[in-house]
């Protein structure tokens, strides 16, 4: 197999990211996935900083930057490489027809499967909460065997967040499948089909219509193009708002469908199936990784590796018993408050942050891991992403934000 | 004010207190159960759910080893629906003492428990996950029994013969007129009413609160709750029980359930048996001693960690904890204590609660001038779902979950869910994927008077208790409650409380085992519900 000049382990939001990033510096790009990623789990909406350290509400990503302490991944990845990965995204989506709205200066607030706002930095038009702020009646639409999507829990709490002085009314449509139960995936599926968007429209038209907003699951449309999205809208003649929901994730497949097609318009090879299961070093550096595929092991050599194998979450870093950390392809060292009083708060919802979700690669300003002494152990191995130590990517919202801007870091570095 | 009355009121909803009231009912004797939470929410469902052979006391107490094989074999005849009959082995690894196995094998040939000798080949052969260093084996007839079922089924069929039960009604005093109990002061803990209900007799079953129990009638009952730590795991690590071959001490028995294994347990004495918390040391130990008989245990995902109290009675001056004896005593407190009609039952073990409940009741009957015999190991505890109704189920039911649906529900219960998957079909809606829940199952099982909350239903449908630990049936659940319980039952009012509540209730179990798998089903539960989902609510600040 020829060299490559960088090797990316990983394909989630973070891997995918250093890769395009990586082909846009002229370098040749191998990407090593195993698995879905972590896409059908994911938002697919940018997170930045959504709460701060005491759990408020961040008015403003890039302020609330600012005041995270010098152990966070954000402080090392820095400021302006934090706004040019922004740009940088956001630039990608567009370009592939999904562009996405917000910015660092101002908090965005979409409405979740459940009826609560959450916070986040970027996110495609559709997702849009705030647009229906002002909207004088909500109507929740839910799909007759549609799992996860309640419409009188999104109605009940919905109405906590917007007020009750809204108007609030739900319907529940039949997609006339039937035999099983339903995912968001197929319910969008059915949308996407003229024969259903047919079907679909007739049967909320009626409730719809000026000053009102129509809040809908994950369902208009598998494909990150706006289609059934821009044409709803009209065809009500008012806002209609997607929410996040349960794992299949729409949205986050079609961030990954658009990213991928951003990949291969770069010429990116990306293997799939391929395990990364050893690092060939020499010296300080690292010379090849070893991956197994299905049927043989095939050895990858590049100048430089980034690592976005996903933290504990995906598998990257393992911890078969309390303190035994281990980071699985380098075996780069693992840091961690591994005590048994703070490790894990007990409370599941807590005030506080969960020790075990900080735990992680210790790195440098230049995102590379170093041992106790801040000595670089790898010289051309950089951790981005879940793999990295000091943040709490859920009580602070803030995980495909660490995950883009680090991946940008280290691709340019 | 005086509400209800009964002959008798049994105390406690545990193996025990179901035991008797199933064994009073069917001699004819008017019996009310009452239970000051949830049936069975103590030591009968906190344990490993093995049905004794006998064999763990073979050496050391062979007469609690021969009411154990007796037991067994009755269970498994009238329990079908709730016991496993999965067969056990005794086991010795490396290092472990062969001088035991003699002895052990002469206790159970005395007994009369019937072992037979594994050839190293066959055992690993039987159970491919045991250690390489496995020695021994003998197979016995230890088996598997699922506490909640068992409890319920007992309560089932109580009441075909007049028994009834009260959950959610706590004790709150005794009412003692000539040092004669008149009548019992009971709290509804669900409507927080208060009222009277008048007994003959009151039969303290409360298990490890059973000397808060007599507390409240001013009288002691030495009673030493030794908790004990289990650990859960994801996979059917074995399809025996096994035990290990050595004298009885911490982590020894692995027990399979339906898709999962229980490996228990320690034994810690304790002051309060509310106390169920657990700490790395015990699950440290637990899987130290665990792994010498399955090697690679560290690697298979612990699902949770909880814990339970036994019920030790400890006569005064006698050892508690590990050394007590898992025997148990009938107190005629007016023999004992000069007060007329209370008695209370402490002690023993699950495997045995029948034959305890039928000694018991051979000494509460005549006093109340009854002499018809006990029955209770004469009738199976329900009648069992037909071949024929399972097959017509098939049609509107996840096939391979007809059969646990079968056994938790029963005969009636199952025809009218079956029914209603059939006439309504969006009750045919999987909640749990893990258990194969439907819809159609937790409306009925809401409809029962005994369920109040989300946490009720989980218990009797096993709802949210499986492989996913409710991560994705926990916002289903909130949805159920929200359209079954609104405002019957405090805690049951907000559909995000109500789902915070029903994964911290999982959560309780995680955090003891938040290493290896375990870490990773938490970073997807709280990406799930506190990043997706953000429960902790909007623009807060």
């Amino acid at each position: 197999m020829s060299k490559s000049d960088v090797v990316i382990i990983g394909n989630g939001v973070a891997g995918l990211m250093a890769a395009l990033v990586s082909a846009d510096e002229g370098k040749k790009v191998t990407l090593l996935s195993y698995g879905a990623g972590t896409f059908p789990l994911n938002s697919g909406v940018i997170d930045i900083l959504g709460y701060d350290e005491q759990g408020k509400a961040v008015n403003s990503p890039i302020t609330g930057i600012d005041q995270v302490p010098d152990s966070h991944p954000y402080k090392k990845i820095g400021m302006a490489a934090i706004e040019d990965a922004i740009k940088y995204f956001k630039k990608t989506v567009a370009d592939e027809g999904f562009a996405y709205t917000g910015s660092l200066k101002e908090q965005q607030w979409l409405i979740t499967g459940i009826g609560t706002l959450k916070p986040t930095c970027l996110l495609p038009e559709s997702l849009q909460g705030s647009r229906c702020f002002d909207a004088s009646e909500i109507v929740i639409v839910g799909v007759k065997g549609l799992k996860d999507f309640y419409v009188d829990m999104v109605k009940e709490n919905l109405a906590k967040e917007l007020g009750a002085d809204k108007k609030y009314t739900t319907i529940t449509v039949d997609t006339y499948i039937t035999g099983r139960d339903l995912t968001t995936r197929d319910v969008a599926k059915w949308v996407e089909s003229d024969k259903g968007y047919g079907e679909f429209l007739a049967q909320i038209k009626g409730q719809a219509g000026a000053g009102k907003a129509v809040i809908v699951p994950q369902i208009l449309g598998t494909k990150g193009d706006y289609v059934v999205y821009k044409k709803l809208s009209k065809d009500l003649g008012c806002t209609v708002v997607e929410t996040t929901g349960m794992p299949p994730s729409v949205n986050g497949i079609r961030l990954r469908d658009v990213l991928l097609s951003a990949l291969k318009k770069k010429g990116i090879r990306v293997v799939e199936n391929a395990k990364a299961e050893k690092a060939i070093v020499k010296g300080d550096k690292v010379t090849a990784i070893e991956a197994g595929g299905e049927v043989r092991t095939q050895t990858y050599e590049a100048d430089k590796f980034i690592l976005a194998t996903g933290g504990f979450y995906s598998g990257g870093i393992t911890m078969r018993d309390f303190g035994e950390y281990k980071e699985m392809v380098f075996g780069l060292p693992v840091e961690g408050d591994c005590v048994e009083e703070r490790w894990v708060n007990k409370q599941l919802f807590s005030d506080k942050k969960q020790a075990f979700s900080m735990a992680g690669v210790r790195v440098d300003d230049s995102l590379r891991a170093v041992d106790e002494s801040g000595n670089v152990v790898l010289k051309n191995v950089y951790v981005v992403g879940r793999n990295l130590s000091g943040y709490d990517f859920c009580f602070e919202h803030s995980g495909n934000g660490v995950a883009l801007t680090s991946a940008y870091k280290a691709a340019k570095a | 004010m005086v509400k209800d009355k009964a002959t008798v009121v049994v105390v406690g909803g545990g193996a025990t207190g179901v035991g008797i009231l199933r064994d009073l009912s069917m001699r004819g004797i008017d019996a009310l159960l009452i239970e000051k939470l949830d049936m069975v929410n103590g030591a009968s469902s906190r344990y490993h759910g093995l049905l004794h052979s006998g064999a763990r006391y073979a050496v050391k107490d062979q007469e609690a080893a021969k009411e154990c094989i007796k037991e067994n074999t009755i269970l498994r005849r009238i329990g079908k629906s709730c016991v496993e009959a999965t067969t056990g082995m005794f086991v010795q690894v490396e290092g472990d003492d062969p001088d035991f196995v003699d002895p052990w094998l002469k206790g159970c040939a005395e007994s009369g428990i019937s072992t037979r000798e594994l050839s190293k080949e066959e055992a690993l052969r039987l159970e491919p996950n045991l250690s390489r260093k496995l020695k021994v084996a003998y197979e016995v007839p230890d088996g598997a029994i699922d506490g909640f079922r068992m409890s319920w089924q007992n309560l089932q069929s109580a009441a075909r013969y007049g028994g009834r039960y009260k959950t959610y009604t706590e004790l709150i005093k005794v009412n003692i007129e000539n040092a004669t109990v008149k009548s019992i002061t009971v709290r509804d803990n669900v409507t927080k009413e208060e009222y009277d209900i008048e007994c003959e007799i009151l039969v303290n079953a409360a298990g490890p609160w059973a000397g808060k129990v007599a507390e409240l009638a001013g009288l002691e009952c030495n009673v030493s709750p030794s908790k004990g730590t289990l650990i859960a795991f994801n996979q059917r690590i074995t399809n025996h029980v096994v035990n290990r071959l050595r004298k009885p001490s911490n982590g020894d028995i692995f027990v399979p359930h339906g898709s999962i294994t229980i490996l228990g347990t320690s034994s810690i004495t304790i002051p309060d048996p509310e106390d169920t918390s657990t700490s790395w040391e015990e699950v440290e130990e637990l899987m130290k001693t665990g792994v010498g008989v399955f090697e690679h245990l560290r690697d298979y995902r612990i699902l949770r960690v909880f814990a339970g109290s036994r019920p030790l009675y400890v006569p005064k001056g006698a050892e508690g904890g590990r050394n007590a004896s898992r025997g148990f005593v009938t107190i005629d407190h007016e023999k004992e204590d000069g007060l007329k009609g209370m008695m209370t039952i402490c002690g023993g073990k699950f495997t045995t609660y029948r034959l305890m409940a039928e000694k018991f009741c051979d000494v509460l009957a005549p006093k109340l001038h009854n002499t018809a015999k006990c029955r209770t190991a004469e009738e199976d505890l329900v009648p069992e779902v037909s071949e024929a109704e399972k097959k017509a189920a098939r049609q509107y039911f996840p096939s391979y979950g007809v059969n646990l649906a079968a056994t938790r529900l029963g005969v009636e219960k199952f025809g009218d869910v079956v029914k209603t998957l059939k006439e309504q079909p969006e009750t045919r809606e999987v909640l749990c994927e893990c258990e194969n829940v439907t819809m159609a199952e937790i409306q009925r099982i809401a409809a029962e008077p005994t369920s109040h909350c989300v946490a009720d239903v989980r218990r009797r449908t096993r709802l949210g208790m499986g492989t996913c630990q409710g991560n994705y049936c926990a916002i289903r659940s909130a949805a159920v409650a929200n359209k079954l319980f609104k405002n019957k039952f405090e805690g049951c009012s907000d559909s995000l409380s109500d789902m915070k509540n029903f994964l911290q209730a999982r959560w309780k179990g995680i955090t003891p085992v938040m290493a290896g798998k375990t870490l990773r089903e938490a970073e997807m539960t709280r990406g799930m519900y506190e990043l997706l989902f953000n429960v902790n609510g909007g623009r807060r600040g």
